[in-house]
């Protein structure tokens, strides 16, 4: 084929010949390749590039952000004093009844760099990585609720993965009736978060609020997930088909928090 | 030489708008495909050998950047990158319908492409049909006005020598 076509031409078709290849090759075996190292020397490379794309934005933002968050710390001042109260009584009560005390979260404050996936994100770049004690396995999070879990981290930076990404998984539970399930991101029909295997004897309503869930193996128990959006039933008639707003805003994200994972936080491996 | 860095000058200006500006863009709904854009400008500028090589590159590079499905975006924009490169022979580039039709295209095979991989049901048409018209509705008058406004800048038309630049092996 190639000595029928002109010199350039046939260049030309013998380099398309070898990328559809490679690509094809890549798209079999990728899974199965090391592409954590590559994909630590690209943070490497664009996390400061990112960050000197994102100052306008973030200086334009955070002039707004700010006057939000003056309000909301004074709202929260107010809260805190009934809170403490609350605080105070039922450590008592756990007291006399011989329950765990709760412990309150370490937060490592972390910027957030870039996104991946379009048009819904999949991945988050994060400002902190090894160095900075951000570890695999860790769960990231926004004052509004759960991001995901750091997926890869590098000596400086880190990957967190999001909600969004379909393989992510997160145990859940209602937080008002402790019904359990577990978080799911489908593309099809439509991109929506979903609580599955909720079986239809439970009760679900819409605007309750979704947590983590103890059973959860990689993340503490109690952060915001989101809220129930819908309630369906499963075409297989068992279950029920919770559709799940987020509570964090996964498209807009410029600062958030990392917490160890509970086996760190337990002082486990 | 100077070809190589622009060419890796570009690819990293695509890539940094990709993930900064354009995926807050995005989630909005308004679908910029920078990836398509880009590697249709490339092959129009510099023929088919750079621009198969370009789309390679700048897919690969995309496709680092996502944990799944090495090699998606490669193969589809190295397929742009060649067609693009071998039409701009034929074509007269620098009309604005013309790269109109050419993003349009290039935008529909990208995003249809990419989209296949993400949505593994049936019931998930309806989804990819409506994101991939909605990206091609933006991408190709906006990629279009963009072009103009560099051409405009410029004083000169942007894709002059194209048949007389040696692709990458030659």
């Amino acid at each position: 084929m190639g000595g029928f076509l002109p010199p350039a031409e046939g260049r030309s078709s013998a380099l398309l010949g070898l990328y559809a290849v490679v690509s094809l090759l890549l798209l079999v075996t990728g899974e199965r390749l090391p592409t954590e190292a590559l994909r630590g020397v690209g943070a490497w490379v664009f996390a400061p590039l990112d960050r000197v794309v994102l100052i306008g934005d973030r200086i334009a933002s955070s002039w707004r952000e700010n006057q939000h968050l003056r309000q909301r710390v004074t709202e929260l001042e107010l809260e805190n004093v009934k809170l403490r109260d609350a605080a105070v009584e039922n450590q008592q009560l756990r007291e006399e009844l011989q329950l765990p005390l709760w412990h309150g979260l370490p937060l490592k404050p972390v910027e957030i760099l870039a996104l991946s996936g379009e048009p819904i994100p999949v991945s988050a770049l994060l400002s902190a990585g090894r160095r900075q004690g951000v570890q695999t396995g860790d769960a990231a999070l926004t004052r509004d609720g759960l991001l995901g879990r750091v997926g890869e981290s590098y000596p400086s930076y880190s990957r967190v993965v999001l909600l969004t990404d379909p393989n992510s998984a997160v145990a859940c539970e209602v937080e008002s009736t402790g019904v359990l399930g577990v978080l799911h991101f489908f593309t099809a029909p439509k991109p929506r978060l979903m609580l599955t295997g909720v079986p239809l004897a439970d009760t679900v309503r819409t605007g309750e609020r979704v947590v983590t869930s103890g059973l959860s193996l990689r993340y503490p128990r109690g952060i915001l997930v989101g809220t129930v959006s819908k309630v369906g039933k499963d075409p297989s008639g068992l279950v029920q088909d919770l559709e799940i707003e987020p509570a964090a805003r996964l498209s807009r994200l410029r600062h958030g928090f990392v917490i160890p994972g509970p086996k760190a936080l337990e002082g486990g491996p | 030489m100077r070809i190589l860095g622009a060419f890796a000058w570009f690819m990293l200006v695509t890539l940094l708008l990709r993930s900064t500006a354009l995926t807050a863009l995005a989630a909005r709904g308004l679908v910029f495909d920078v990836l398509a854009f880009a590697t249709v400008v490339w092959a129009l500028r510099w023929g088919e050998s750079w621009g198969v090589s370009f789309g390679f590159a700048l897919g690969l590079a995309a496709d680092l950047d996502a944990a799944h499905w090495l090699g998606r975006h490669a193969l589809a924009l190295a397929l742009i990158g060649y067609t693009v490169g071998r039409l701009s022979h034929t074509l007269v580039r620098d009309r604005a319908r013309v790269q109109a039709v050419l993003i349009l295209l290039a935008t529909v095979l990208h995003q249809s492409w990419a989209a296949c991989f993400e949505i593994g049901k049936l019931t998930g048409w309806p989804y990819v049909l409506e994101r991939v018209a909605l990206a091609a509705v933006v991408t190709a008058p906006v990629g279009t006005f963009l072009l103009a406004l560099v051409r405009r800048a410029s004083g000169q038309p942007l894709f002059t020598h194209a048949a007389v630049e040696p692709g990458p092996t030659g």
